[in-house]
């Protein structure tokens, strides 16, 4: 059975006017199991980050199911399933989204606020995922005073500090230059090699070559599944070059 | 990390719009605490003023009368069954559970009697609660301290040729007016012994004119009186008066009713209800300033948390997408509120007290210190709180109810 199901998933948007439908999302099906690490690539507009909210239990879709651990996730109520996102899912943001009013392990701790668990075990926690990430040093920092590669590490292990069985990623390179991108690609395979399951929406093709298998979606189908080339053992940072990606 | 601690390094964050709340819920809370506190000292103020007036209960012995009228003649009515009041009921007056609210008692007892060879009424009183209850005589002499001397109203004075011919005062309005105040009245004491029922009085002071009935009254002290006018231990009068602000009157007199039964007891209902009236203007006049100032305050947090909310949706989206819960979103903006509240209501009732203590002086003749009621404080800080979360339970409820993947679309 796939650790996460999506059934027939179709999604339309209101247009401005209210008037019309906009179709973004046709009846999609994919399923991933624990431990894949999976790209979702297209171009913009074709609905990718539609499908990564949806899997991330924040956006209902119009028709459909979508099941993560056996979980019909949008037949829990709101707030059930707001604890369903802090317990079962880390979210890396393309902008990162720190709050610049906090320190970096406070960033970190930010998804335990609501946790019944002492400030103590909260702070070994997040401690010890930013020695994950490499930033155990930099636990006092502000995130303005952080490079962009070390803000997208706060921004990952914030995403684990919960120790969720999956991460969802939105362009997690996007915005960063190819050497600090290629850092924060080689935390998610290590992660992946650690067994975490990613789903990443990326346009990039060298971030698409880490991964297990490539959903490529266009106009709101999937229109093709492939796998990649490249060598997943070769670290990015090591300069290797972008992967052709074949579908099946 | 808590919940808390987001809300309060927001805050931190947001110094500028947290002093703008602060000092906007101080103002509002310090306008209230001033309001209150200014009017509770003028209330107070007026209260012993009017107080100043006299009595507000007259008590006389209880009597039966009857109009007399045969073949067309009128007698004048006939009293019977009359009860006399006593120097006992003085005692029993003051046994009441109200007693702690009686300012003055005042008894009397009255005569007619021959001062000089001429009818005039003769006075017992007490001089000390009597001179407490007419503030507004101005003696020109003494208070009789013996039991020989006496204190003569004007009128009566001026016919026993006690006092020069009065020199008025050259007040133009109240020349033209033709009517002199007491304080107009200039005038001095000729002869200060006189004879009252065959025996030698001493003058210790004429009472300037006042219009009442006292001009032509002699006053002697209750005991002398009493034994003079051959009415020992008896009483036609006694006046009392309450300390009037928010008491009881009409218990007061049913109190006293009960007390002594053989006595009329009644409330003098103008005095009582000018009083009432006079409180209960300052009371609403308070009330609706500080609602008006408290409904701005609200609408100036209610403004400002909307804007925090506009301008915090992507953050909130964000915490919505890692598993804050509604309830959490709300929870956090009403820890903010709540902080600058309590230190708004804090601020707002210190500031308050600062203001009635400068503005006392412009508002009052007499008190120059408001009232410090510790309850004010515990009113300033709940107030300021309940203004505050009211103000922003829809600004919470909107934040709550931001759709995490409208707010992520953009992030």
């Amino acid at each position: 059975m796939a650790f996460i199901s999506i059934e027939k998933v179709t999604k339309t948007y209101n247009d401005q006017s209210g008037s019309a439908a906009v179709p973004v999302l046709a009846e999609l099906d994919a399923a991933i199991s624990e431990g894949e690490f999976i790209c979702l690539m297209g171009p913009s507009g074709s609905g990718k980050s539609t499908v990564l909210t949806i899997v991330g239990a924040m956006n209902r879709p119009t028709h459909g199911k979508v099941i993560v651990d056996g979980i019909d996730v949008y037949a829990l109520s709101d707030e059930r399933r707001a604890d369903f996102r802090r317990e079962y899912i880390g979210f890396v943001f393309q902008q990162h989204h720190l709050m610049p009013y906090l320190d970096v392990l406070e960033n970190v701790m930010l998804p335990l606020a609501t946790a019944s668990i002492s400030s103590r075990e909260k702070k070994e926690r997040a401690t010890s995922v930013l020695e994950r990430v490499g930033l155990a040093d930099k636990a006092t920092r502000l995130p303005n005073q952080l490079s962009g590669g070390e803000q997208g590490r706060v921004a990952i292990a914030r995403a684990l500090v919960n120790d969720p069985p999956l991460i969802l990623a939105d362009e997690p390179s996007g915005t960063l230059d190819t050497r600090t991108g290629n850092e924060i690609m080689d935390v998610f395979r290590q992660l992946n090699d650690q067994g975490q399951t990613i789903f990443m929406v990326t346009h990039n093709n060298e971030n698409a070559a880490l991964a297990h298998r490539v959903l490529n979606i266009r106009d709101g189908a999937l229109v093709g599944e492939g796998r990649p080339q490249s060598d997943r053992g070769t670290s990015l940072t090591s300069g290797s070059p972008a992967s052709l990606l074949t579908y099946e | 990390m808590r919940i808390s601690t987001i809300a309060l390094a927001n805050l931190k964050r947001r110094k500028g719009k947290a002093l703008f709340l602060t000092v906007g819920i101080a103002i509002g809370i310090g306008t209230v605490v001033a309001m209150l506190s200014l009017g509770s000292s003028i209330q107070q103020e007026v209260g012993a003023q009017l107080d100043r007036f006299g009595a507000n209960i007259l008590i006389v012995p209880q009597s039966n009368s009857l109009a007399l009228d045969y073949g067309g003649v009128s007698v004048p009515g006939v009293a019977f069954d009359v009860h006399q009041l006593e120097n006992g009921d003085i005692q029993r007056i003051r046994e009441i559970p109200y007693h702690d609210r009686l300012a003055v008692i005042a008894p009397k007892v009255l005569s007619a009697a021959d001062v000089e060879g001429q009818q005039a009424v003769l006075a017992g009183v007490d001089f000390k609660q009597e001179l407490k209850l007419r503030r507004w005589w101005a003696i020109k002499g003494r208070t009789p301290e013996s039991e020989d001397e006496v204190l003569i109203g004007y009128e009566a004075a001026r016919a026993l040729s006690l006092i020069s011919s009065p020199a008025a005062v050259a007040l133009p309005h109240a020349e033209h007016s033709g009517h002199q105040s007491s304080a107009d009245v200039q005038f001095t004491i000729t002869r200060n012994q006189i004879h009252i029922n065959g025996l030698n009085h001493h003058v210790a002071g004429v009472i300037a004119p006042t219009g009442g009935p006292e001009d032509r009254m002699v006053f002697g002290s209750l005991a002398h009186i009493q034994k003079l006018v051959n009415k020992p231990g008896q009483l036609n009068v006694i006046e009392v008066s309450a300390l009037c602000k928010g008491c009881p009157v009409e218990d007061i007199v049913n109190q006293i009713s009960s007390k002594l039964p053989h006595a009329k007891v009644s409330a003098v209902q103008q005095a009582v209800k000018a009083r009432t009236e006079m409180v209960d203007r300052i009371t609403r006049f308070s009330a609706v300033v500080g609602a008006v100032v408290l409904v701005i305050g609200a609408l100036m947090i209610f403004t400002t948390m909307m804007g925090s909310v506009v301008e915090r949706t992507k953050e909130i989206g964000v915490l919505r997408a890692i598993g804050f819960r509604r309830t959490h979103i709300m929870k956090g903006l009403f820890i903010e509120v709540a902080i600058v509240s309590v230190l708004g209501g804090w601020l707002g009732w210190i500031s308050g007290l600062l203001a009635s203590w400068l503005a006392l002086p412009y508002f009052s003749e007499t008190s120059t210190r408001p009232d410090f009621h510790p309850v004010l404080l515990l009113f300033a800080i709940c107030a300021a709180l309940l203004i505050g979360i009211l103000s922003s339970i829809y600004p919470a409820l909107r934040a709550s109810k931001l759709d995490p993947s409208e707010a992520v679309r953009y992030i």
